[in-house]
């Protein structure tokens, strides 16, 4: 029990956090509104360290299987009336495929380029989202029709409703997330990281490996898209597959909480998103200044701390020791 | 329309598209970085030329020059003090510091001059020429000729002055442009400044027939990345040409498909030359 | 006689226009320790790239245990038993030795038996005490026999290795070369070995292959190859009075 609590004392803290957080905050929405969207930004934002953190693949596009999560169960729902849970799975199938072709087409790009191929990915699909009308509803976006409490539709009169689920898909992100940095694939992806022509030669099939990642990490994305949108009701190309609005957001809070590591993704949408809410409510007259601010935080972060706030606080190293051993 | 005046629209953006996408590639072949932020200095310009032309009534064809002066120190301040720092860093690092930068601009841009389209009143907006079917209108020429003009200076400047010449030997080995007594470091900062000055002086040309607002560089960002890979990363003369033919493609998909759909044909374009051929289409592999 | 281990034809690897391979061919042994020698730029690495499937040959074939390889990749020739280590040192620099030689162990087992059999590699090969270290701390001759460790690790019928012995002093050199003929009497290991010492060359390989332009231009035994008046001119020409080239 005392050797739990050592090594898993700061997990078992934020997981008994998560769940009185709802108790305390019964009250107010809008705390619990930020807190989903914390949730949510953390669980998405983990799935771009999946490639990104473990298998240096800077993706900028990660918004394509956001959005493709989002439009696959809002549409499936919209037309055909399947409940968004199965939309959720089915955007997630769909995603894992598109994300299974572009690893297959962009394996041998790598750094910059990768970045660029990537980009263009999602903005392929905002494009094809706006103009394709007939289906996608075109740049009007869509909305999800509201229905009150319906558990089944995914619908819930109360957020913590929102707030559970998206609990739920940010511990199953950490879960795969932790399941791949840790035991045999967490030596074989810090290989390839540190070294891709000697892990290969050393018998590492890096081409596979890091399909196996873009696939979950698309999957997982798709999923994220799915609770975001049920949990907005409205979203148009625009905005789901957007370049700083997404893409940009999620990669950056990884970095800014620690490249990488398994907290990093959750400590920096937890300093971002609440950033973003209060830039946004005190000055909500001055539109764009949330975003300058965050353009501000990521050059910051690189210049002075690259590794992240996971370095700042001396915890960088125990995790990386402690998915070491 | 007809295939005739579609090829030559096609050719009067593809100039410009050069011009603006030199600067990115420049930026690239010299210092390694790509630099996501490029596009926000093309919106830069227009601005810096909008605000010319309606304080002091400048023509923004005139006005092109001391925008791309200014852009220059703004570049050259902006490598010494921050890309600077990240030359030696992982790719992550240098993609998410110009990304960064990116965000400042852009929305720096919206607190600044707010969300309105800002536009420019010139006597030859809506003039043109004729000939037999095929017409020309005067803003698209004039900037045209300013871009023509533009990539001959800077291929003189690139193959003749002492300056070009630094800048040419660190592009191929920074180290030994070192030990032939290159300031390396004041070679980083003069190419930067000279690829988002030259950038700023292709959103100047094109005032007279685009409006600008704070996105406007947004608009141009794959489109510039396009060129430039066709081109080949880092090859200058490769995205002048990477320009024309973005520029005739863009044209002659106009011809096909509907307007919302031109971009696409580029994009499919933009990512199978990345997958297939990343070092350009001109270079051998 | 036997069938060899390794056979190649006619390998052509060209990088453009530039020929760096151009008609190579050879036969190795199981358990033999073949020397490939060559002035800069003979296309020494460039042939070790093409059998580890690092570059791709443009033409020809190459045989190992009667199974054409060429054009598979690296990490399923590694599965099949041939690997190399890296002219450069290419370890994985932020982990540790033992780290270094588990991901190899990986290969042919799972965690706990990879930790296993890499702890047993490091002691073979004098490397126990310095497992936890970071490779970023180690010394040449560490560095080098770390990159043989991990190697190692993978089972190799044939391990190819690229001037291991580069930086290193003449006692340090000779630990190397002993723990070489260990490997190869204790578990039958054939080395093909690049190295520019003609002393370690002379004292640890069977056989030797001089590469010049692309081309062999000798092979045979290493004391008689040395002596080949192409190879004088070709490549020792200058310099095979001091003992190094």
């Amino acid at each position: 029990m005392k050797t739990l609590l050592r090594r898993h004392g700061l997990a078992l803290l934020c997981a008994a956090l998560a769940i009185c957080l709802p108790l305390c905050m019964e009250d107010s929405d809008y705390a619990m509104r930020i807190a989903t969207m914390a949730l949510i930004f953390a669980a998405a934002s983990q799935c771009w360290n999946l490639s990104g953190g473990l298998a240096n693949q800077i993706s900028l596009g990660h918004a394509a299987f956001f959005g493709i999560g989002a439009y696959t169960s809002t549409l499936l729902y919209i037309h055909l009336e399947v409940s968004p849970w199965l939309g959720l799975v089915a955007g997630g199938m769909l995603a894992a495929v598109a994300a299974a072709m572009l690893s297959v087409i962009l394996s041998r790009l790598k750094g910059h380029y990768y970045a660029l191929a990537t980009l263009a990915f999602a903005e392929v699909l905002r494009v094809v989202a706006n103009s394709w009308s007939s289906v996608t509803g075109g740049p009007i976006g869509l909305t999800i029709p509201f229905k009150g409490d319906a558990p089944l539709a995914f619908q819930f009169s109360s957020p913590a409703g929102y707030y559970w689920i998206s609990l739920g898909l940010l511990a199953l992100c950490s879960l795969v997330f932790h399941r791949l940095a840790s035991g045999a694939s967490g030596y074989r992806l810090r290989a390839i990281r540190e070294n891709e022509v000697a892990a290969e030669v050393s018998g590492i099939d890096t081409f596979r490996l890091k399909l196996r990642l873009n696939v979950l990490s698309g999957a997982l994305m798709a999923m994220c898209g799915t609770v975001y949108a049920q949990f907005i009701y409205f979203f148009d190309p625009d905005s789901i597959f957007s370049l700083s609005g997404i893409s940009v957001k999620v990669a950056m809070m990884s970095i800014i909480g620690g490249l990488g590591t398994l907290p990093g993704p959750i400590l920096g949408a937890f300093f971002l998103v609440p950033l973003e809410e209060l830039s946004t409510s005190f000055f909500s007259d001055t539109a764009g200044l949330a975003q300058c601010v965050f353009g501000i935080v990521l050059i910051a972060a690189i210049l002075i701390q690259p590794r992240g706030l996971m370095a700042v606080w001396g915890l960088r190293h125990r995790f990386m020791k402690g998915a070491r051993t | 329309m007809n295939g005739l005046q579609a090829l030559l629209d096609g050719i009067m953006l593809g100039g410009i598209y050069g011009v603006i996408a030199t600067g990115l590639s420049l930026v690239f072949g010299v210092l390694g970085v790509v630099n996501f932020a490029q596009a926000e200095f093309l919106m830069l310009g227009m601005y810096i030329a909008w605000f010319l032309w309606a304080w002091l009534g400048i023509d923004p064809l005139l006005a092109a020059v001391p925008t791309a002066l200014i852009v220059f120190g703004v570049g050259f301040v902006i490598q010494r003090t921050l890309i600077e720092r990240v030359l030696a860093a992982p790719p992550a690092a240098q993609i998410f510091l110009t990304v960064g930068l990116m965000m400042v601009l852009e929305n720096g841009a919206l607190l600044a001059f707010g969300s309105s389209f800002r536009s420019v009143n010139v006597p030859y907006q809506s003039e043109g020429f004729q000939l037999g079917s095929i017409f020309v209108g005067a803003p698209y020429l004039y900037a045209f000729l300013a871009a023509v003009l533009v990539s001959a200076a800077l291929w003189l400047t690139l193959s003749k002055s002492w300056l070009g010449r630094a800048i040419r030997a660190t592009a191929q080995d920074g180290m030994a442009a070192i030990l032939m007594g290159v300031n390396i470091k004041q070679i980083y900062g003069l190419a930067f400044g000279l690829g988002v000055g030259l950038t700023a002086l292709g959103g100047a040309v094109i005032l007279p027939y685009i409006t600008v607002s704070p996105t406007a560089g947004g608009q141009f960002v794959v489109l510039m990345f396009t060129v430039v890979v066709l081109g080949g990363l880092g090859n200058v003369a490769g995205a002048l040409l990477g320009g024309l033919v973005v520029g005739v493609v863009q044209s002659l998909s106009a011809m096909v498909f509907p307007v919302q759909l031109q971009n696409l044909v580029l994009f499919l374009i933009f990512i199978a030359v990345l997958a297939f051929r990343p070092q350009g289409l001109l270079r051998e592999s | 006689m036997t069938e060899p281990l390794l056979s190649v034809h006619e390998l052509d690897v060209r990088f453009g226009g530039l020929a760096a391979l151009s008609g190579v061919g050879f036969h190795m042994r199981a358990g033999e320790i073949l020397g490939i020698v060559g002035p800069n730029g003979a296309g020494k690495t460039t042939l070790f790239n093409a059998l580890v499937g690092v570059q791709r040959p443009t033409a020809g074939s190459i045989l190992f245990q009667g199974r054409g390889i060429s054009g598979l990749k690296p990490h399923v020739i590694a599965r099949l038993g041939m690997t190399k280590t890296f002219q450069n040192s290419a370890l994985f620099p932020e982990m540790s030795v033992l780290e270094n030689v588990c991901t190899a162990a990986l290969l042919h087992h799972r965690l706990a038996a990879a930790k296993k059999k890499a702890y047993g590699i490091l002691e073979r090969l004098e490397l126990f005490d310095i497992a936890g270290e970071d490779v970023a701390n180690l010394t040449f001759p560490q560095k080098a026999l770390t990159e043989l460790a991990r190697a190692m690790a993978t089972d190799p019928k044939i391990l190819l290795l690229d001037e291991v012995m580069a930086a290193l002093s003449h006692e340090e050199m000779d630990g190397v070369i002993a723990v070489i003929r260990r490997l190869r009497e204790d578990d039958g290991i054939g080395f093909i070995v690049i190295e520019h010492h003609m002393r370690a060359i002379l004292s640890l390989c069977d056989r030797l292959l001089v590469l010049s332009f692309g081309q062999v231009i000798a092979e045979g035994d290493p004391g008689e190859v040395v002596r080949h008046p192409d190879v004088i001119k070709a490549y020792l020409g200058d310099s095979a009075g001091a003992g190094h080239a």
